[in-house]
C-alpha cells in the first residue's frame, strides 16, 4: 500500500507541474490544465492519508472514506467544470446556491467531513493506535537503540539525571556521517 | 493574479487602516478580555518550571485543549477580517483557501500526530526541525529548517502584530504605534512567562470566544440578506460571476489555493508543533473529529459576512467599500447587537494573539535551540534563553510592523508558502517512507526555501511575476515535493544509514 500511495504522489506531483508550466504557454493556460490539476491535487491528497494510515502496509476499512472522498473531490470538481454557469434571470438554487457553488460548499468543502474525521475515530484503535500501543512501541523504539549515548534532554533541569526514557539526545541528532 | 493574494490579502488592514469603533461597550469588552487572558498568563508562569514546559507544554494538555488551540493558531485575524474582505473582492474563490479544512484535520492526524507524538516520547523532541534532525542524522538539515521557520515567523509575526496594532487602534482610538506595542506587551507577557502554556490556556478562552461569536454573527448575516437564497438571488442579478466556482479567479488560481491550503497545512509548524503536548495520545482518536468541527463553525463568519456585505451593497444599503477589509466592522456596526460587535473585535484581537504567541514560541524555539544545534553549539540554560529569545523576536517583529512600511508586507507574503514547501517533504513524508535520505530531505528544504524567497520578492518589487493563476506558494511545494522524490531515489543507497532503528519503530508504528 505504501509503495502505490508513494508512486501516487509522485505522480499527481507530475501532473500539478504539468498543469502549472501550461500556464507559461504563450497562449495561456489550455483548457485541460485544470483537469490535470484536479485528478493531481485529488489524488495527492487521498495518497499522502493513505501513506499515513498505512500500518503493515495495509489500510484496512479506511480504504471506504478513502475512496469516497477520491470520489467527492474528483466527482464534485468535474461536475464544477463541466457544469454551465446558473441563468442569472431564473437560478434554480441547491439550498440556498446556485448549483455550482453548492457542489463547492456542500459538496468538497463538507461532504468529506462526515467520511474523513468519523473514519479516523471509527478505525483509530485497529489502524492508529490502540490500548498497550503506546508501551509496546517506547519499549521497541528503546530496545532498538540500545548502544545509543546517554544525554542530557532539553528540559531536564541541571543536576537532574535523565531517566530510563531519556537516553536519546535532546535534539534526536547524533552525527552527521554514516552508520 | 499572483502567488500572494492569501499573504497580501493578510495585510490590507495594514496599508488602509480599519475604521474606528471607539464606543463604551466595546471598549469595556475589550478590556474585560485583555484582563481575563493576563490572568491566564500569571498562572501559566507559575506552571512553567522548565524548556519542556515552556515549549511543548510538559506533554501535559487535555484534547479540548488541544482541540481549541489548534483552531485558534490556524485561524488568526484573517479569518475575521481578511477572510470576509476576499470573499467580498473576489467572490467564492476565497472559500478554496479554507475549504480543504474538512480534510486537513484528519491527513495531519494520520501522517504526523501520532509520530510526532512517539518521537515527543522517545527522543524528546521539542520542535519540527528536532524531528527533521533525528529522522535524517541531519544538523544541517535541522539548521536549514529552523532558519526557514525563523523567516517565516518574523514576516508572519510582523504582519499580525500590525494587524493587531490596528484592531487596538480602532476600538480604543489610540493610534497606531501605541495599539501595536499594547498588544505586543500584553501578548508578549504571556509569553514570556508561561510559553506555550498560556499560549494554549489562553487560546482555549480565545479559540471559544471566537466559535461562539462566528456562529451568532453568521446568523445575522442570514438575517441581514434575506437569507442565503435571498442573498445568492440578490447576488445572481448584480453580479453572476461571484457565485461562479471560482469567483473572480481562474480555475487555476483557485484549485491552487486548495492545494496549498491543503497540503501545507501539514508543514505548518504552529500547529503541529502542538501534536508534540498531548497528555495521552489515545485522545487523539477524536481530535480530527471535534477540531474540524470547531474551524467550520468559526469560519461561518468568512462566509457570511462575505457575502452578506456583497448582498447589501448590490441592494443599495451599502456603498461600495474602498477597502475589502471594512467588510466586517462595518457590517458588525450596522446590523448586529453592539454587544456582539464588541465580542467580534475582541475575538479578532484573541484569534492575532493566539497566532502571534504560537510563532513566538516556535521562533524562539528555532533561534535558541534549532540553529545553535545545527552548528554543534547548545544553551546552557533553555527555559532562560527561551524567554529572552521570545523577547527578542517580538522586539524585532514589533520595530519591524512599525517602521519597515512595505518590507513588513513582503515578510508577510512567504508565512504558510515557505512552511509548506520547506516542511510539508521532509516531515510529512519524510516521517511516512523510510527510503527518504538526508540529501532529498536537504534538497527539498533548500529548494523550497529558494524558489518562495526569490519569487516572492521578484513578484513583490515588480521585476517578474508568474503567469495568472500560477501562486509561487504552489509551484515551489510541488518542486520541493519532486526533488525530494529524485535526490531521495539518486541517493537511495544511503537511505539505511540515515535511518535510526528507533526512529524505524516509530515510523513502522
Amino acid at each position: 500500500m505504501k509503495g502505490a500511495a508513494l508512486l501516487a504522489i509522485v505522480g499527481s506531483a507530475l501532473l500539478i507541474g504539468v498543469a502549472y508550466a501550461s500556464a507559461f504557454l504563450p497562449r495561456g493556460t489550455p483548457g485541460w490544465a485544470p483537469w490535470l490539476f484536479v485528478a493531481g491535487m485529488s489524488v495527492m491528497m487521498v495518497s499522502t492519508m493513505a501513506l499515513g494510515a498505512a500500518r503493515d502496509g495495509r489500510i484496512g476499512r479506511l480504504w471506504i472514506p478513502f475512496a469516497g472522498v477520491l470520489v467527492i473531490l474528483l466527482g464534485g470538481f468535474g461536475l464544477v467544470l463541466a457544469l454551465p454557469p446558473a441563468d442569472p434571470t431564473d437560478p434554480a438554487l441547491w439550498f440556498g446556491l446556485p448549483p455550482r457553488a453548492a457542489i463547492v460548499l456542500y459538496g468538497i468543502g463538507f461532504l468529506p467531513f462526515l467520511l474523513v474525521p468519523v473514519g479516523y475515530a471509527v478505525t483509530f484503535h485497529q489502524q492508529t493506535l490502540g490500548p498497550g500501543d503506546l508501551e509496546r512501541i517506547r519499549d521497541e523504539a528503546l530496545a532498538a537503540r540500545g548502544d545509543m549515548p546517554l544525554a542530557s534532554p532539553v528540559g531536564t533541569p541541571p543536576g537532574r539525571s535523565p531517566g530510563a526514557t531519556d537516553r536519546a539526545p535532546a535534539d534526536g541528532t547524533r552525527r552527521e556521517g554514516g552508520s | 493574479m499572483t502567488g500572494s493574494l492569501a499573504g497580501m490579502a493578510l495585510i490590507l488592514p495594514q496599508v488602509e487602516g480599519l475604521p474606528h469603533v471607539v464606543e463604551p461597550t466595546i471598549v469595556w469588552v475589550a478590556v474585560a478580555y485583555f484582563v481575563v487572558v493576563t490572568a491566564i498568563g500569571a498562572w501559566a508562569t507559575r506552571q512553567t518550571r522548565t524548556a519542556g514546559d515552556f515549549f511543548a507544554a510538559g506533554k501535559g494538555i487535555g484534547l479540548v485543549a488541544l482541540t481549541l488551540s489548534v483552531m485558534s493558531a490556524t485561524l488568526s485575524g484573517f479569518a475575521f477580517i481578511g477572510g470576509p474582505g476576499l470573499v467580498y473582492s473576489i467572490g467564492l474563490g476565497a472559500m478554496f483557501i479554507i475549504l480543504p479544512a474538512a480534510l486537513t484535520n484528519a491527513m495531519g492526524a494520520w501522517v504526523l500526530a501520532k509520530r510526532l507524538r512517539l518521537m515527543a516520547e522517545i527522543r524528546r523532541t521539542l520542535t519540527l526541525p528536532d524531528v527533521i534532525g533525528a529522522r535524517y542524522r541531519s544538523p544541517l538539515a535541522q539548521g536549514l529548517a529552523g532558519v526557514s521557520i525563523l523567516i517565516a515567523v518574523i514576516g508572519y509575526m510582523a504582519t499580525n502584530i500590525l494587524a493587531l496594532g490596528l484592531v487596538i487602534d480602532a476600538v480604543f482610538g489610540i493610534g497606531l504605534a501605541w495599539g501595536i506595542w499594547l498588544g505586543m506587551g500584553i501578548t508578549m507577557a504571556y509569553a514570556v512567562g508561561g510559553g506555550i502554556v498560556a499560549g494554549i490556556y489562553t487560546d482555549v478562552f480565545q479559540g471559544s470566544l471566537m466559535a461562539v461569536a462566528s456562529v451568532l454573527v453568521f446568523l445575522f448575516t442570514l438575517q441581514a440578506g434575506g437569507g442565503l437564497g435571498g442573498i445568492s438571488t440578490t447576488i445572481l442579478q448584480g453580479d453572476p460571476g461571484f457565485l461562479g466556482p471560482w469567483g473572480h479567479l481562474t480555475p487555476i488560481a483557485a484549485l491552487s489555493f486548495f492545494f496549498v491550503f491543503g497540503m501545507g497545512s501539514l508543514g505548518q509548524p504552529h500547529v503541529v508543533h502542538k501534536f508534540f503536548m498531548l497528555r495521552d495520545p489515545l485522545k487523539l482518536r477524536w481530535y480530527p473529529l471535534l477540531t474540524t468541527t470547531a474551524l467550520i463553525v468559526s469560519m461561518l463568519l468568512y462566509f457570511g459576512v462575505g457575502v452578506a456585505v456583497k448582498s447589501l451593497e448590490l441592494q443599495g444599503e451599502l456603498a461600495p467599500l474602498a477597502n475589502p477589509d471594512d467588510a466586517t466592522p462595518l457590517f458588525l456596526l450596522g446590523y448586529t447587537p453592539l454587544i456582539l460587535a464588541a465580542l467580534v473585535f475582541s475575538g479578532v484581537a484573541a484569534a492575532i494573539m493566539s497566532t502571534v504567541n504560537s510563532f513566538m514560541n516556535i521562533g524562539a524555539a528555532a533561534m535558541m535551540h534549532d540553529i545553535p544545534v545545527s552548528l554543534g553549539r547548545r544553551v546552557g540554560n533553555e527555559l532562560l534563553w527561551g524567554r529572552i529569545c521570545t523577547v527578542i523576536i517580538s522586539v524585532a517583529a514589533a520595530l519591524l510592523a512599525q517602521h519597515s512600511g512595505m518590507l513588513v508586507a513582503l515578510l508577510g507574503v512567504f508565512g504558510w508558502g515557505l512552511f509548506a514547501s520547506t516542511l510539508v517533504p521532509a516531515v510529512a513524508i519524510g516521517m511516512n517512507w523510510e527510503g527518504a535520505t538526508r540529501a532529498g530531505a536537504v534538497a527539498s528544504i533548500g529548494t523550497g526555501l529558494g524558489i518562495t524567497l526569490v519569487f516572492e520578492t521578484f513578484a513583490f518589487f515588480g521585476f517578474y511575476s508568474f503567469p495568472v493563476g500560477v501562486t509561487v506558494s504552489g509551484l515551489s511545494l510541488v518542486l520541493s515535493i519532486l526533488v525530494f522524490f529524485a535526490v531521495s531515489h539518486l541517493t537511495r543507497d544511503t537511505a539505511d544509514s540515515t535511518l535510526d532503528p528507533d526512529i524505524r519503530v516509530v515510523m513502522k508504528a
